[in-house]
């Protein structure tokens, strides 16, 4: 993905009462994983249980910070870029270990889970995490249950579309006419993608109406809301379902498109915020690391 | 004939002892006692296909997937939309029947969905080809090759694959559709039609190239939904010649819908 910053007035609405003014630790005592973590969540409120995916995954959590990362999809690739970076804290919105159950045995009756504990890969990464003095924590619900709103935003921002966004409280934005094949050739270049992005619908039709939807976008949402719009943009639906319902439409006579670009890669822009974010909470170096797009294509 | 008796003559035939409280292999849409003047086989119930099996004069489709872009084709929350009632409207207007076939045609053998996505990757397969089929061993290649080989041999145009293309690889596991299946250590490269990118069961993708930055020979390859399992669609309007004589029977393709 394609580097963009953030713009200023967003990031005063980011940092908002929490401060312009970085928090400041009381003494001189190191910031541990633990009591970043915590931080973290006096920050964004609400109620920590043990369920949910949101927790450490991996490395001591007693580890005093040097640096966090913040990515999408903690890689093996993004690990080893955080190495080199002097980030030591990564906090990840999709699994570590290769599914929901992120290492821990799935939950009986859930249906399969992860990888067995001696797994090669999942070896040689605890490892390299042990190795390297990493702690992963992810971060998920509880980012997006108070951020959903800004994470549209942060993905509309990637995209260079902060300014035409039509209401605060809505994913609408209109975006100056152009072809869908221009606008999806625009939006493959700014996310930097290959193979991972796939439109249905009609390539010559005017595209002014967007739907930024990052993340996985619902089958009633696209029911409820995909003739609101020339364009809906989101990461990853199930091609048995909306992608279908795009093609339908299509057949319909509608001239709308459907873009999907990938889950992982439309959750960075909402990571890299949170990296932004993150220097508003604790004083430590943050920095957003991309997964980057996973697919490619032969020619 | 009605699309009943045709059903009827389906579960007869089929070999397996036919789920008959499966919610997806029903009658979608139509009357199923219309009498059957052609069949037409598909992946989808596409508005698309229904047109081109009316102009064709076949007025039964049994598709693989679901009619109402649902799983359980549940319409309750369609009722007022307009896309639904256009699609319904134009198969009762033409007479026409729907019916699903997902669940006993994956309990066949061999499922004809992995029988055709295994013969249109390029590997000739027998009765074992079935769901949680057996690992294939094909002439060591690389990924890269391999993947240019089955895109040329499916058409596929919006395929995604993950891992390095240099890779040697000679080991294959093919799912169908949506039943990806997950990457293990005797298996070097995956194929599937489409799985959920990442928080699932298991992530391949995220296995993948985790496994590519070590150094290991692993990759996934996705034909898209319909390109995976539509061959075997194909496959099943031939079985369904067999015994049923009366009336003309052909697959109507989707199209793949990326462009």
């Amino acid at each position: 993905m394609k580097p963009s910053n953030i713009s200023r007035r967003q990031f005063a609405l980011i940092a908002g009462s929490a401060g312009a003014v970085p928090f400041v630790m009381s003494g001189a005592e190191p910031l541990t994983a633990e009591s970043v973590v915590r931080r973290i969540q006096m920050e964004l409120g609400g109620e920590w249980g043990t369920a949910g995916p949101d927790g450490f995954k991996a490395g001591d959590t007693s580890t005093v910070v040097k640096g966090i990362a913040t990515t999408a999809m903690a890689t093996l690739d993004v690990l080893k870029q955080a190495v080199k970076a002097k980030a030591n804290l990564v906090l990840t919105y999709e699994p570590t270990f290769y599914g929901r159950s992120d290492g821990a045995p799935a939950p009986t009756g859930r249906g399969p889970g992860g990888p067995a504990a001696d797994d090669p890969v999942v070896k040689a990464k605890r490892e390299f995490i042990v190795k390297n003095g990493l702690v992963v924590y992810r971060l998920r619900d509880h980012w997006q249950a108070k951020k959903a709103n800004e994470t549209v935003a942060a993905f509309a921002d990637a995209l260079g579309w902060s300014k035409y966004r039509l209401r605060s409280d809505d994913a609408l934005y209109d975006i100056p006419a152009a072809t869908a094949e221009t606008t999806v050739n625009a939006i493959r270049g700014r996310l930097n993608l290959r193979a991972g992005l796939r439109a249905v619908g009609d390539r010559k039709a005017t595209v002014r109406r967007v739907l930024l939807y990052p993340g996985v976008m619902p089958l009633d949402t696209m029911w409820q809301r995909y003739s609101e719009v020339d364009l809906v943009l989101t990461g990853e639906v199930r091609e048995w379902e909306n992608t279908f319902y795009a093609a339908d439409i299509f057949t319909a006579g509608e001239k709308r498109s459907l873009v999907t670009v990938g889950r992982v890669v439309s959750e960075e822009p909402g990571m890299r915020l949170c990296a932004d974010w993150l220097k508003t909470v604790v004083p430590l170096p943050a920095q957003w690391i991309g997964a980057g797009d996973p697919y490619w294509r032969p020619v | 004939m009605t699309g009943r008796e045709v059903v009827e003559l389906i579960k007869k035939n089929s070999g397996v002892t036919w789920n008959e409280r499966s919610f997806r292999d029903t009658f979608k849409a139509g009357n199923p006692d219309s009498q059957v003047k052609g069949i037409a086989t598909t992946m989808m119930t596409t508005l698309d296909m229904l047109k081109r099996a009316n102009e064709a004069g076949l007025n039964m489709v049994i598709s693989h997937e679901q009619t109402y872009w649902n799983d359980r084709d549940d319409t309750k929350d369609l009722t007022l939309n307009p896309l639904y009632k256009a699609k319904t409207e134009y198969i009762l207007k033409n007479d026409m029947i729907v019916w699903r076939n997902h669940d006993g045609l994956h309990a066949m053998k061999p499922d004809f969905t992995v029988l055709a996505s295994l013969r249109a990757v390029g590997i000739k397969a027998g009765d074992e080809a079935v769901m949680n089929a057996p690992v294939y061993t094909i002439p060591e290649t690389t990924l890269g090759e391999f993947a240019a080989q089955v895109k040329r041999l499916t058409g596929a145009r919006a395929f995604r694959c993950v891992g390095d293309p240099k890779a040697r690889i000679s080991r294959i596991l093919l799912g169908p559709g949506y039943a990806t299946p997950r990457m293990r250590a005797d298996v070097d490269v995956v194929i599937g039609g489409e799985q959920q990118e990442a928080d699932g069961g298991f992530d391949n993708v995220e296995y993948v190239m985790d496994a590519a930055s070590l150094g290991m020979a692993k990759g996934v390859i996705m034909l898209g939904h319909v390109m995976s399992e539509q061959p075997g669609m194909e496959d099943f309007a031939n079985w369904l010649r067999g015994f049923v004589h009366d009336v003309p029977i052909r697959l109507i393709p989707n199209e793949e819908p990326f462009w």
